[in-house]
């Protein structure tokens, strides 16, 4: 069998110039279930598919709180997640007790980024095999961010990851215009309705399977969020109100038919195996 | 030979040669110590140093005032010092005490604000956080037993809001709507506090210098280790503006009247 | 490439039979698949530009940079790998800091240059990394005036074209603000030339007018370069 030979070690550039561990690695977030992450004018936020490993099961953590002003929600191998989130825990932390001030967003992705990028540089270790959406919140306003296993880390206005987080990206193209004047409500139930395109056929969102992570002033349904709008996690019962506000999907047979092949030639990416988130 | 200050006048411990005098062959080697000489020695006192600072709020921000001294012991011995030092476009940083150690604090928040400049990202460190930095670095100098040693005042503008405090070697902080350090802790402080407390909101800026010329006036009579020079720096919504070296006017006539010091005769 | 597959081109540790050392070759190609970088040494200034190609409508315009500040006064722009320019940038920075704390004097451009060339170069001799994809720009006003190595200089894809348009320049006799109108006008031109996807123009600049700090150029004389440089696009094209 044909074996590419410059893609078994992070140390080789391809003749094209491409690494191609690191195109892996990138693999390994698709692997993930999807998370998706908006923001406007007031607010920042996350939502996140959960996967159980069976009946007797609970589903997995999606998202981590780094400090009041910062939340993530994750994509790929929930054991990297928590060595760099632990990692912008320390940051967010010793920025509050050097300047007393709340870590600079940007900075805290930087952070990560630059750590990232030194595992596809050196021999004897490889890319961290996880995806985050950083969503954060400070001196300059609400803020979305990506950070990839190849070190790169962008802002967005929107931005989705995970399997099938294409069919995401695809609805927050259309309509990410309207994002920055939307309510909390609007921009959750926008959110719930990307999240919703990287379902395979015959799921549907619901109370178990769903986190949504909020940065801003509190919506109509939350209660006992200080003004400040701290970092928060809804699951369960109370993301139940934003499921009902979710409109229904026109079941459109043609447009359905392009995202079927995609689920078709990775029939196994949705189904569960251990180490993945 | 030992031209440490402290040391003047002391007879030479030859058993201990700090300096490695002796020539390598008749080095003392394996001879009993005193007790600490193994340990490691820390700074325990200051050399050449800086008097009072002077900070008092004002309608539209800060002001602060210190003179141009640096003292050698009582000896008078550099009398160009600058010794508010501006910190980013809303601080300014004064000391008294060690200038050594003022201007390796100097070294690490002119890194501090370039590494913030490169970001470049819209967010800068405000006097607020200058203070905690240094409130940081001062208390965990002194929990090594090897303090910074300075008293140091913080004042700034940033966003609208006026921001004075104080750090000293011991890692304590205070703030207040005037402060003053050394001396002019016990000789200025006082004045100060009776031009400014109450109108903190209402002075204008020549009322604060005024202030200010008067109280650097009054120290530099009464404090042996001060200066005539001196500068002012304001802190306002328009950024740090740090004066020229100006000179206080004094009359010393009164002291041909004082009895009980010097060489009269009666 | 008669290279792939002889087992010569797997480190940067290695030589091909000719001589030659194929993992830096290959790193070149990762530079050669991003925008174009340019800088201009003028009169009064020195003047950075980057074509930064758009991946994602989704992207917030004027995050995400890739032209860095080293020190106050020393820009660096880069072309190639994005994540490897920021490394290099951070070493530049821990460089300039170094050079400040023994020295308590700003560096100079050159010691900088000199500094990360060698670090750089640590990246070609061994198996066990991989050279950085990246090439780069670093300007600067410095003690000695304006530094950038060249009169004028181009990286990244479309090099060959901008390094023509920069020949065509009097770079000497420009000024600062004039270097930043012509320094659009290349990145525009480069870029219609490839027929890339999106792009966004990214341009900082070290002159008189900055106080000799590196800082983005404003937004009324950037406004200005984009809008002349669309408008010679158009009538260059006529």
């Amino acid at each position: 069998m044909f074996r590419n030979t410059y893609d078994s070690d992070n140390t080789v550039f391809s003749p094209q110039g491409r690494l191609h561990q690191v195109e892996y690695a990138l693999e390994a977030v698709k692997q993930g279930s999807a998370a998706v992450g908006l923001r406007s004018k007031t607010h920042s936020i996350l939502l996140a598919l959960k996967r159980s490993t069976g009946e007797l099961a609970s589903y997995q953590q999606k998202m981590f709180r780094i400090d009041d002003h910062v939340g993530i929600a994750i994509a790929g191998l929930t054991s990297d997640a928590r060595v760099l989130s632990n990692f912008m825990r320390q940051q967010a932390m010793s920025s509050k007790m050097i300047f007393n001030r709340p870590v600079p967003v940007n900075r805290l992705v930087s952070a990560i980024a630059d750590k990232a990028q030194v595992n596809t540089q050196e021999y004897g270790r490889r890319p961290y095999g996880v995806g985050f959406l950083v969503i954060g919140q400070d001196q300059s306003g609400p803020h979305l961010y990506e950070f990839s296993p190849s070190g790169n880390s962008y802002e967005y206005y929107a931005m989705s990851i995970g399997a099938r987080s294409q069919s995401a990206k695809t609805y927050l193209e259309k309509h990410y215009k309207s994002f920055d004047d939307c309510s909390l409500e609007d921009l959750v139930r926008h959110g719930l309705h990307a999240l919703r395109e990287t379902l395979q056929q015959d799921k549907e969102l619901n109370v178990n399977n769903t986190s949504i992570g909020i940065i801003g002033p509190a919506g109509a349904s939350e209660t006992g969020v200080p003004p400040s709008g701290p970092f928060r996690i809804l699951e369960g019962d109370k993301i139940e109100v934003f499921l009902q506000s979710m409109v229904p999907k026109e079941p459109e047979a043609p447009a359905a038919a392009p995202a079927a092949p995609a689920a078709a030639a990775a029939p196994a990416a949705d189904e569960d195996v251990q180490m993945e988130g | 030979m030992d031209h440490h200050p402290t040391n003047w006048g002391r007879p030479r411990n030859d058993t201990v040669d700090p300096y490695g005098t002796y020539p390598i062959h008749q080095r003392p080697t394996n001879v009993p110590k005193d007790a600490f000489a193994a340990g490691i020695q820390h700074t325990q006192q200051p050399i050449v140093t800086g008097t009072s600072v002077l900070g008092i709020k004002f309608k539209d921000g800060i002001m602060m005032a210190a003179d141009n001294l640096a003292s050698y012991g009582s000896l008078a011995r550099f009398r160009d010092i600058q010794r508010l030092h501006p910190v980013g476009e809303h601080t300014v940083l004064g000391a008294g005490g060690d200038m050594s150690d003022f201007q390796y604090i100097q070294g690490i928040l002119d890194e501090l604000m370039i590494d913030e400049f490169a970001a470049g990202d819209g967010h800068t460190l405000g006097p607020a956080e200058v203070h905690n930095y240094l409130s940081e670095l001062m208390y965990a100098r002194r929990s090594k037993m090897n303090p910074l040693w300075n008293s140091l005042l913080v004042g700034g503008f940033k966003d609208g809001k006026r921001f004075l405090a104080y750090v000293d070697l011991l890692g304590t902080t205070y703030s207040a709507s005037t402060l003053a350090t050394g001396y002019g802790s016990h000789i200025a402080q006082p004045l100060l506090r009776r031009a400014v407390e109450g109108r903190e909101d209402t002075l204008t800026e020549d009322e604060a210098r005024k202030i200010l010329e008067q109280s650097m006036q009054v120290l530099f009579y009464r404090d042996a280790r001060s200066l005539d020079q001196y500068q002012i720096a304001t802190i306002t919504a328009k950024g740090v503006n740090i004066s020229e070296s100006r000179k206080l006017e004094t009359s010393w006539s009164f002291a041909e009247g004082i009895r009980g010091y010097g060489a009269q005769t009666q | 490439m008669t290279s792939i597959g002889t087992g010569y081109d797997l480190s940067a540790s290695t030589y091909s039979p000719d001589g030659r050392i194929f993992q830096v070759e290959y790193a070149n190609k990762a530079v050669e698949n991003s925008g174009t970088a340019i800088g201009l040494k003028v009169k009064d200034g020195v003047v950075l530009a980057v074509e930064k190609l758009v991946h994602s409508k989704l992207l917030v315009p004027g995050a995400n940079r890739r032209i860095q500040t080293v020190d106050r006064h020393i820009g660096l722009a880069t072309a190639g790998l994005p994540a490897d320019g920021r490394t290099v940038a951070n070493r530049a920075r821990d460089e300039a800091a170094g050079y400040r704390d023994f020295y308590r004097s700003p560096p100079t451009l050159k010691t900088i240059a000199d500094r990360i060339g060698h670090f750089v170069q640590m990246y070609t001799l061994y198996s066990s990394v991989r050279p950085f994809g990246i090439s780069t720009i670093l300007g600067a006003v410095d003690k000695d005036g304006p530094a950038l190595g060249y009169h004028g200089a181009a990286v990244g894809k479309g090099r060959q074209l901008a390094k023509t348009e920069l020949e065509k320049l009097k770079l000497s006799e420009l000024t600062a603000r004039e270097a930043v109108i012509e320094a659009a006008r290349i990145i525009y031109l480069v870029h219609e030339d490839a027929k890339e996807k999106e792009f966004e123009l990214e341009m900082s600049w070290i002159g008189p007018e900055t106080n000799g700090l590196h800082v983005a150029v404003p937004k009324d004389l950037f406004d200005e370069a984009e809008a002349k440089a669309k408008e010679a696009l158009v009538s260059g094209l006529e």
